[in-house]
This record gives structure tokens, sequence and C-alpha cells, in this order.
């Protein structure tokens, strides 16, 4: 019971993880919270959802990837154009501003996702719901997809911002943005690449999240969201591998707080306590790094 | 000069105001449901057939005057549900008040309208207290709470005989949802499932909202219960379900009747086969005295889904205009003539005993055979 549970906790963490990502690079870069990055992840679930009627008309490997090509493309270029029409016109505004211009856009998206879907929508189950026996663990066929779909999206984007120019590019924007500006990167350019990978791994973590719980709604995003959120600033918020290590343990300690606490409903009073208790220890989060404000 | 001429449009205004007033007099009536939030889509129906029967009414001349009928959105909260109350009684031309679905809700906000004398008809509440309270001598106020539906220690024991007696299942896990309604059902069903003689190996609340419930229930499974009742509404049950099956526990899963919805079926998908419903009374395809309602329902509204409260938000209307043509705009009157009223529409016959309970008992039981809920029959 006890692997059983981990392994319900990891899948959930892994979940955290992407979503944590795309609030921890944005950060990173701009030191802004991009509150809207929740919406994305549900519009990504939606985009999903709407390339699965093609399910059944195409063979099956070709809508998955249907499904999460445009899911993708859709929510890096939402994302993008978020970027331009509410942050930009922000980058001189002090810090509050954009902050507030998030939480504007993230009501927007949501209102008119309301507007025109208030139920519940079923996301197809692309995979059968077995599970598979390794002996010692079981685990179900979705939660062993979800674990190797967003270890291989955090190995890709470890490749990409260690191994590449353009990731060494991002990382010197996060160091000093206008140092990296008098070195001739565009840094606006690199704002948008942020923007767009975040939203990628936002919307997959979307449509694993669908395909995990089976359904959707227009204000799916916001718990996860808010849980992302505090997975980032418990790794250490700006630091790429402090959002995966925040997100695997407030998935596992919520997994865990459920199953070992005398009542299940103390799960988020378990996690939400491990993170004030790191903060306590280590303001800057896990894996953050020491210094002080850049100067 | 600009402030004399605003001002002066304003008592223009007022005056103009309170001379439509005087024009044809309306009977106005309000309607408490959830209109957002995770189950709008009941209060929406409920909404759609009480607008129905007004404008049926309205346009037959039945009633001397026009009835008009005001919306409230309690959100399905219950703190919600006390503001919209309180909005309801600041106006004193409400004769009377339809709401709310959730016993969450109309527990609270009925003390409101009891304090205003105001007559109250529950379409789905179903937690007894909801009646019950006015048996107290504290309730100092006219006994003006009504329901249509029958109540949940009705439908906690039909399940708990159900389980123990015809599936056989002698120790059982129950889940809730922690509202006064999830709750109040499932320890309903706790309580007759122990007088039987069963065991109950676990009882835990969820969170309502959650989507996650997949550590409670490897740890629910732990325990090793022959089935799992549980009491709360389809946007937690139709996951639960799931999750449950993902954990592969094989018992049975037995739900209340705010799980009768197709909604239900969407978020569970595949898992939700074999799965047992109770519901409260019958639902209107079952309903010979609803055929006609169905109908019309439908040629109202083609686009709607007909929800599985609709008729009784019909139902409570419908007596309600019973008594407006019977005694008139007068909310001690109508409370009077509920009180021994007996009207038969699309629910059957319906009487209140004296705490304002309809006499009509009935539970359907449904199994989720091929994605569709089946009326199931007892052997």
């Amino acid at each position: 019971m006890l692997i059983e549970q981990l392994l319900n906790g990891l899948t959930l963490g892994a979940i955290y993880a992407l979503v944590a990502l795309g609030y921890t690079m944005v950060y990173g870069i701009l030191l802004m919270i991009n509150f809207a990055h929740s919406e994305i992840f549900m519009v990504g679930a939606f985009v999903g959802c709407g390339a699965a009627a093609f399910s059944g008309v195409l063979p099956q490997p070709l809508v998955i990837a249907l499904i999460c090509g445009s899911a993708m493309i859709a929510c890096g270029a939402l994302a993008v154009l978020i970027e331009k029409l509410a942050y930009m016109p922000l980058r001189r505004a002090p810090r509050l501003a954009p902050l507030i211009s998030a939480i504007g856009v993230s009501i927007v998206l949501q209102n008119i996702v309301f507007l025109w879907r208030d139920d519940f929508l079923a996301f197809p189950a692309l995979f059968p719901p077995v599970r598979i026996d390794l002996g010692l663990l079981q685990i179900s066929l979705i939660q062993l997809i979800i674990l190797v779909t967003s270890l291989a999206l955090m190995g890709g984007l470890w490749i990409f911002v260690n191994k590449t120019r353009v990731g060494q590019a991002l990382r010197a924007c996060s160091q000093d943005r206008e140092a990296a500006e008098l070195m001739g990167i565009p840094v606006n350019r690199m704002i948008s690449i942020t923007f767009f990978i975040g939203a990628v791994l936002g919307a997959a973590a979307g449509i694993l999240y669908s395909l995990y719980y089976g359904s959707i709604k227009y204000n799916m995003g916001f718990m996860p969201g808010m849980k992302a959120f505090t997975a980032a600033v418990l790794g250490g918020i700006g630091n790429i591998p402090g959002a995966m290590v925040g997100g695997v343990i407030l998935g596992v300690s919520e997994a865990l707080g459920a199953a070992f606490l005398p009542e299940a409903e103390w799960k988020d009073v378990f996690a939400f306590g491990i993170l004030i208790f790191v903060l306590i220890v280590r303001p800057s989060g896990l894996l953050g790094e020491r210094t002080a404000e850049k100067v | 000069m600009k402030r004399l001429f605003t001002l002066t449009a304003a008592a223009a205004m007022l005056i103009f105001s309170t001379g439509c007033k005087k024009g044809p007099q309306k009977i106005k009536i309000a309607i408490a449901l959830p209109l957002t939030g995770d189950i709008a889509s009941f209060g929406q129906g409920l909404k759609r057939s009480v607008e129905m029967a007004v404008e049926e009414a309205n346009a037959s001349g039945r009633l001397s005057t026009l009835v008009e009928v005001a919306a409230f959105d309690d959100r399905s909260d219950p703190k919600e549900a006390v503001s919209v109350a309180n909005r309801i009684v600041a106006d004193r031309d409400f004769v009377a008040v339809i709401g709310h679905f959730n016993s969450g809700c109309s527990i609270p906000s009925s003390r409101v309208y009891a304090q205003a004398h105001l007559p109250m008809i529950s379409p789905a509440s179903s937690n007894p207290e909801l009646t019950q309270q006015q048996l107290s001598p504290q309730w100092t106020w006219p006994r003006n709470i009504f329901r249509v539906n029958t109540t949940d220690n009705v439908q906690g024991a039909f399940g708990a005989d159900f389980v123990f007696k015809e599936l056989k299942s002698k120790r059982v896990a129950v889940i809730h949802d922690k509202t006064a309604y999830g709750q109040g059902v499932a320890e309903e069903f706790k309580k007759q499932f122990e007088a039987n003689g069963g065991e109950i190996a676990a009882f835990e609340g969820l969170q309502v909202g959650d989507r996650d419930f997949r550590a409670l229930l490897t740890r629910v499974k732990g325990v090793n219960p022959q089935a799992l009742y549980f009491g709360g509404m389809f946007s937690e049950g139709g996951i639960l379900v799931r999750q449950l099956r993902d954990t592969g526990f094989k018992g049975s899963f037995v739900a209340c009747e705010a799980n009768y919805d197709p909604s239900f079926l969407r978020t569970a998908g595949s898992a939700a086969e074999g799965a047992y419903v109770t519901f409260l009374g019958s639902p209107p395809e079952l309903l010979a005295s609803a055929r006609d309602f169905v109908e019309r329902y439908k040629k109202r509204y083609p686009t709607s889904e007909l929800k599985s409260y609709d008729h009784y938000g019909y139902e409570t209307i419908s007596i309600l205009m019973e008594a407006l043509e019977n005694v008139g705009p007068n909310r001690a009157k109508i409370i009077d003539y509920l009180r021994t009223i007996k009207f038969s529409g699309v629910l059957g016959t319906t009487q209140f005993d004296e705490k304002g309970d309809t006499l009509n008992k009935t539970i359907t039981l449904f199994k989720v055979v091929n994605g569709q809920f089946k009326p199931y029959d007892k052997k």
C-alpha cells in the first residue's frame, strides 16, 4: 500500500512539476508570477479535447499526436500573444502591475471558456484502464504514461536549456537581462521563447491531467495551478530543477498525508505544512539561490 | 446648474418608476438555486422548468394576475445562500420562494425565510433536518418549510437495505462529501446498515471541488470492504468511481440521488458500469404522470437536456400556483393552504405531513448498464 500511495503521489507530482516549470521559467526571466499559466493548462485540456473528436476517424497514434500537437502549439501561441498584449507594455512598470494584469488575463480566459461550456466535458479515454502487475507493485497504464511523458519532457527541457545555444541565451537573460541585451541577445525573442516553452509544458500537463481524471471544466486550472505555483516556490522559484523537485515533493507529501494521517482530508494541511517548514528553514526554497536581491 | 439638472432628472425618474408600479399588478415568486458553480446544470434545469410552468400559466390566464419569477444564484454555497435569502426577504412583494437545491443551503436560509413568514418549498433538498427543525420549541415562527421530494433517512435506509440484503455485502466503506446533504445521507445509510447487523469498515469525508481521491481510495481499499457507498454529488461522484476502479477495487459502488445525472456517466466513463444509484421518487421518464410534461419541456427547450430534478421544479411551482389560485398572494394563507393541499401533478399525488414533507416516499434504484442508467428491479 505504501508503494501504491507513493506512485499516486509521484504521478500527481509529475503533473505539478510540469506546470511549475512554466511558473518558474517566466519568473526566472521576468521576475513576475504569471497567474494566467493555470488557464493555459485549462485551455490545453480543452484544445486537446476538441482534437480528440478525430478519434475513430484517424488511427490512434495519429490522434494522440494530433491532440498533443494542437494543444501545445495553440497554448504556446496563446501564451506568446498574452505576453505581447498584457505583459510587454508593462515591462518597465512597477512589479505589481504585470501581476495584476496576469490575474486579469486569467479571469478573462476562464470566463470565455465558461460562456462556451459551463458543465463538465468528458475527456475521451485514449488508453485502456488496465493495471500493469510488476510483481512488487501494480501501476495503472495511465500513471505509467504520465510518469514517462513528464520525465521525457523534463529531460528534453534540461537538454534544451543546458546544451543548446538558445538555452544558453535564456540562461544569460535570466542571470542579467540588460547585460544579455548588451551582448546582442534578442531579449524580447528570448522572453517569447520562455513563454512558449512554459505553455507547451503546461498544455502537456493539461492533457495528462485530463487523461488521468477523465473530465474537464472551465475552472479546472485553479487548484493544480495553485499547487504548481506552491511547488515552484518550494523548490526555489526561478530554478528549473527546483520546480521539478518541488512538484514531486508536494505530490508525494499530499498522497502520504492522505494515506497516513488519521483523516484523509488533512492532506493539504500536511503538504502546505511542509511548505511552511521549508520556507522557514530555507526562505529561498530548496534549490533556490542564496544570493539576495539581484542588483 | 448641472447638478440641478441631475437632481430634477432623478426626481422625475422616481416619480415615473413609482407611477409604473400602479400598472398591472404581478405576483412575484423568488427562485433560489445554484445557477453557477459545479452543479449549475441542476439549478439551470430547475429554473427552466419553473419558467416554463409560469409561461404556461400566464398564457392560459389561469390566475387573474400575471406571475413573475425572479431568479437568485446561491452557487451551492451556504454563505451565499443566506445572503441571497436576505435579499429575497428584503422585498415584501415576494409571496413565496422556491429553493434551495443543496440541503446545506436550504437549512441556514430557511430560518431567514421563516423570520419573514415567507413560504419556502424546496424542490430537491433531502436532509431530514430541513423540516424537522420546525418541530423544535425554539421555532417560534410559522412552519413555512415544505418540500416535494422525499428525504435522506428514507433514501439512506433504502440503500443500506439494498446493499445488505440484495448485494449481500456485510462489510462496507462509506465516503461522503462533508456537506449537510452528502454526510447526512451517508449517516442515514450507516445507521440502517449497522442496525441490519453490517459492519462499516471506514467512514471518510472528501473535499468538494477536489479532483484526486486516489490516496483516500487506496486507503479505503486497504480495509477490504465488499462495497462502497458514496454520499455526495455527481461533481465528485463521477471522478470518485473512476478512480475507485483505477485502484483495482472490484466491489459494488452505490451512490445517492445527486449522482443520477448524465455528467456522472460522462466523468466516470466506463468505470460507471455496474454502479448503483438511488433516486428520490421517480425520474420523469418512468412517471406516466410526467409524460406530457416531458414532451412540452422538449418542445420548449429543444437544445437542453432534461435534468433529473426538472419535473420537481415544475411540480413545485404548480403546487404554488394552485395555492395562489385558491387563496391569493398572501403568505400566511399560502402556508395554511399547503398544509392541507392534495395535489395531483407530474409526481403523482402530493400531500404534506405536519413537518411539510411529502407523503410520497418512493425511491427508485438504478444500475448503470452500457453507459446508461437502467431501472433495477430488486428480486
